[in-house]
């Protein structure tokens, strides 16, 4: 009798699960979902994409060694340059509030020239500048993140380049449009910091 | 005809491989190379720089390495003028060059 109510039950969840399955499939097929940047998602998806990146992010990052010199001047002048170059456009720099593409992209990328509490990405919480945030920064800007407009820079770029970025960073929420232009410019011959 | 199809193979890739190379390198940004501002360092609240931040650090050899290439730069022209007015020069640039550099501590 047992064994028979547990088959039946066995039953109904397979049953169930196929029905899941069945309309899950047809719900991607349907092309009913969204997919327009202007278009939010709701609630639960976007915290379910949030914790999926945020728990991924935090378990790849958890054994990358933060070098210890990485409040030196020079990395902040290798950095800063780096930055200048390849961030601005999504993460903004001092003086600026907005560009196309804090506009336009969904999520909108962080503003960076605010601390971690300020720019609306509470998914640090309040690391800023402790080693877990730093690790974090160090991951995304070699990886990137799928599906969110933010390139993996490793392939192009080593790990001391990428350390001098984040090294930039966490000094950038305090410096002001004045002290950015002069640490950023490249000037006429200054290669020669990479 | 096997070994020039061979060398596409080998010489496709390594052409990938190096133009990716560049793709990234620093001087490729050296044409939009903006010279840092450095007279806006005159207009800062000088009694809150601190000299052992590296901020600040960073921002002085940034200034000096820029007020060198202007001093190499004037020391051509001269050059290209002649050397009659050498005398003159080093007076000139030795006033320029608190005003660009210069900090109350």
């Amino acid at each position: 009798m047992t064994s028979f109510k547990f088959l039946s039950c066995f039953k109904c969840l397979a049953v169930a699960a196929g029905v899941a399955a069945v309309t899950g499939v047809g719900f991607l097929y349907s092309g009913l979902y969204p997919m327009g940047a202007d278009d939010h998602h709701n609630d639960l998806t976007y915290w379910a994409l949030e914790t999926l990146r945020e728990r991924s992010i935090a378990r790849a990052s958890n054994d990358i060694e933060v070098p210890t010199d990485l409040n030196s001047s020079e990395r902040l002048l290798a950095g800063g340059a780096d930055y200048n170059d390849m961030c601005t456009g999504c993460h903004l720099k001092p003086g600026k509030t907005e560009s196309d593409f804090t506009l336009g992209l969904y999520p909108a990328p962080p503003n960076l020239t605010l601390t971690g509490d300020r720019h609306g990405h509470e998914h640090a919480g309040d690391t800023d500048n402790d080693d877990e945030a730093i690790k974090r920064q160090f991951w995304i800007i070699k990886h990137g993140i799928k599906a969110s407009g933010m390139p993996a820079w490793g392939p192009g770029h080593d790990d001391q380049r990428i350390w001098n970025m984040v090294a930039f960073l966490q000094r950038l929420p305090e410096l002001s449009p004045q002290q950015y232009q002069i640490l950023t410019a490249r000037g006429a011959d200054d290669a020669g910091h990479h | 005809m096997k070994r020039q199809s061979l060398s596409y193979f080998v010489a496709l890739p390594a052409l990938l491989l190096a133009l990716s190379a560049q793709a990234h390198d620093p001087k490729e940004h050296m044409k939009e190379a903006q010279a840092p501002d450095c007279a806006a360092m005159k207009d800062m609240d000088h009694s809150k720089m601190d000299m052992k931040d590296p901020v600040m650090q960073a921002m002085m050899k940034k200034c000096m390495k820029a007020m060198h290439k202007d001093e190499e730069g004037s020391h051509e022209a001269h050059g290209d003028k002649g050397h009659t007015d050498h005398g003159n020069h080093d007076e000139k640039s030795d006033e320029k060059k608190p005003a660009k550099h210069q900090h109350k501590k």
